[in-house]
């Protein structure tokens, strides 16, 4: 039972990895959820886990995040970090990068 | 450090060149200056900070635009190297081979053009995702299944044409290609197979058509842009049960490959299944520092801690059985019975395994076709997150696999990295992917990676094994092993490559291939 939990819950989560992509139709949630939460929005996702390993438990989650600026977020994703591999901005556009500036940074 | 330009092109001509390129996608759709940093190689392996950078990328969103860029290409002789989503870590990403290369950067060209529920498969262009088409697929409630690599943000038509693989019965990616656009070097655009003909409805259904059969020559080449493809889908079945199967020692993998073959050339094993290794497994979700604070690869007394702890073993056979239960049974039955003759094994399935996040848990979605991304927490395995693939093919025999596990781990340990590979199954032969995982921060580890590389590469080529698939800066070095009857095979690319691209402007050194004139430069 736990299991079928489980798997519904990463089947809704995923449905929101591939929702539209045309920067007007998107929030700075809808950007997170579409390009960072596979890896960042959930407990288990591997940026989680290496975060809460590097940085503690209270800075695991990027949405919990209270020090993270505009700046650092805009580098990090244009550049990545470490494992992180950087988003092109063909893809992750300029104006769907300011809608998750606004979302995510403090 | 200004962007590098490519051979023979100055920096004006260069300037006049993107003018052209922004008239024809839009002042927003040409990336230059620091925009071009997105598209480095996020894990190189050189120290030479120059080498695989771009100059600038080009973000086309049709079959139009990509056939003017290419006229404007010619013109000016620059280079355009070619992506679909540039999602191909490990390999080198969005970065070309070539320095001051354009990237023609295909992410917007996004459509899905069809998803046919009755026949099985879809066509699309190559900037749709993993997760794009699933959700397509799901949101409408169709009865198909995905096929997916680890990664599921990467391009479906760029990972077949790659040579990617995948874990249910569609696991070979571009065996289930059907059909392509491609535009020419020329600007000429051709359609494959039935596409070839006009009126025809059969374009994603025969993959031959008329004449020879050229879309494997579009496959991991620079001889064409790919702006289409068709992709089988497979029918959701009645009926799926994943399980995994550990084995206690590394000697195992001899005996666990004599049993692997039989079952999957009969089909009883009827995925693309993987024996996995432990580090590998363990990585997913916890890292070297957990269990071992020491220099070097993890000694076996941590490998047998790991293994309690995870419940896994030295190998993870995860499989998965599709169909009707009564069929599904019958499979099991004899999948359990075969490998119930090797001492210390174990058999579960998901109801079985009761740690979170656990490894059976996180590939049964994967064998059913769900994109994740879970795969990328072994890159946290040393925290330092660089990866590199080294990926030879060899025989489905026990002798051939414990020699390519002996020959690969032995040496990544004896550079001090732990083995973390997996042997993916095919019909008759396995794919032995090793995954390097270094400090990309770290300029000595980087360079103690290529050595290893290198002599991964000529020790396997000395035993007769070749690599599928590799990283751009390997390129060469793998295609230089393809070298029966004095290269033939690569001149024969070379013949092909200036005969279609004679200005040699599409993703030179692709493969190992070059265009005439870089070839000449290179012999200087």
């Amino acid at each position: 039972m736990k299991h079928i939990a489980w798997m519904s819950f990463l089947v809704s989560a995923l449905a929101s990895l591939a929702m539209p992509t045309a920067a007007a139709d998107m929030t700075g949630r809808d950007v997170f959820d579409h390009y960072c939460g596979a890896c960042h929005g959930t407990d288990d996702g591997p940026g989680t886990m290496q975060l809460r390993r590097t940085r503690g438990k209270d800075q695991a989650l990027l949405t919990e995040r209270t020090n993270l600026s505009a700046d650092y977020i805009e580098y990090v994703v244009r550049h990545g970090l470490r494992a992180m591999p950087p988003f092109v901005p063909s893809d992750l556009t300029e104006a769907k990068l300011k809608a998750l500036l606004a979302f995510l940074a403090k | 450090m200004a962007e590098p330009l490519p051979p023979g092109v100055n920096a004006e001509r260069m300037a006049d060149a993107l003018e052209r390129l922004r008239k024809i996608v839009g002042r927003d759709w040409v990336f230059s200056g620091e925009k071009v940093a997105s598209y480095d190689d996020p894990y190189t392996i050189p120290n030479d900070p120059g080498r695989y950078k771009a100059h600038a990328a080009v973000a086309p969103a049709s079959t139009e635009q990509v056939q003017e860029i290419v006229k404007v290409a010619n013109e000016f002789r620059i280079p355009l190297w070619t992506v679909s989503r540039g999602k191909n870590f490990a390999y080198g990403g969005a970065a070309p081979v070539l320095s001051g290369s354009i990237v023609l950067d295909l992410s917007r060209m996004n459509r899905i053009l069809e998803v046919n529920e009755k026949f099985g498969y879809a066509l699309i262009e190559p900037g749709v995702s993993y997760f794009d088409l699933y959700e397509y697929v799901q949101s409408r409630g169709l009865k198909l299944w995905l096929d997916v690599p680890d990664p599921g943000w990467g391009s479906v038509v760029g990972n077949a044409l790659d040579h990617g693989v995948g874990y249910t019965p569609y696991g070979d990616h571009f065996g289930v290609q059907c059909g392509m656009e491609v535009v020419l070097a020329n600007g000429e655009v051709v359609r494959t197979g039935m596409g070839a003909m006009p009126g025809n409805n059969t374009w994603q259904l025969f993959k031959y058509g008329f004449g020879p059969y050229v879309d494997g020559m579009f496959s991991q080449s620079n001889f064409g842009i790919v702006t289409k493809m068709g992709i089988w889908l497979m029918p959701e079945p009645p009926g799926y049960r994943p399980y995994l199967i550990t084995f206690p020692r590394a000697e195992d993998i001899e005996q666990v490959v004599e049993i692997v073959r039989p079952l999957r050339l009969n089909n009883v094993i009827q995925n693309a299944a993987t024996i996995r290794s432990l580090v590998l497994d363990a990585a997913l979700f916890a890292t070297k520092s957990q269990y071992y604070s020491g220099e070097g690869p993890i000694p076996d007394t941590v490998a047998k801690q790991i293994m309690a702890d995870q419940e896994i073993g030295m190998w993870n056979f995860c499989g998965a059985l599709y169909g009707p239960p009564p069929i599904t049974d019958a499979l099991w039955t004899a999948i359990r019975d075969s490998f119930a003759t090797i001492r210390g094994v174990k058999f579960y399935f998901p109801e079985d395994r009761k740690r979170r996040p656990d490894i059976l848990i996180h590939r049964a979605d994967t064998m059913r076709g769900i994109p994740k991304l879970t795969e990328f927490g072994f890159l946290n395995w040393n925290g330092g997150g660089g990866h590199v693939g080294f990926s030879p093919v060899s025989p489905t025999t026990g002798k051939d696999a414990i020699k390519q596990f002996r020959m690969v781990s032995g040496r990544v340990r004896e550079y001090g990295f732990d083995y973390m590979g997996l042997m993916a199954v095919g019909f008759r032969e396995l794919h032995h992917v090793t995954v390097i995982v270094f400090d990309q921060t770290n300029p000595k580890e980087r360079q103690k990676l290529n050595e290893v590389f290198q002599l991964l590469v000529r020790e396997a080529a000395a035993e007769g094994y070749g690599e599928y698939r590799t990283h751009i800066h390997y390129m060469d070095t793998i295609a230089g092993t393809y070298s029966w009857n004095n290269n033939a095979l690569l001149k024969m690319h070379q013949t092909i490559k200036d005969a279609l691209d004679p200005n040699g402007i599409l993703s030179p050194g692709k493969s190992g291939i070059w265009p005439k004139r870089l070839r000449e430069a290179k012999k200087v």
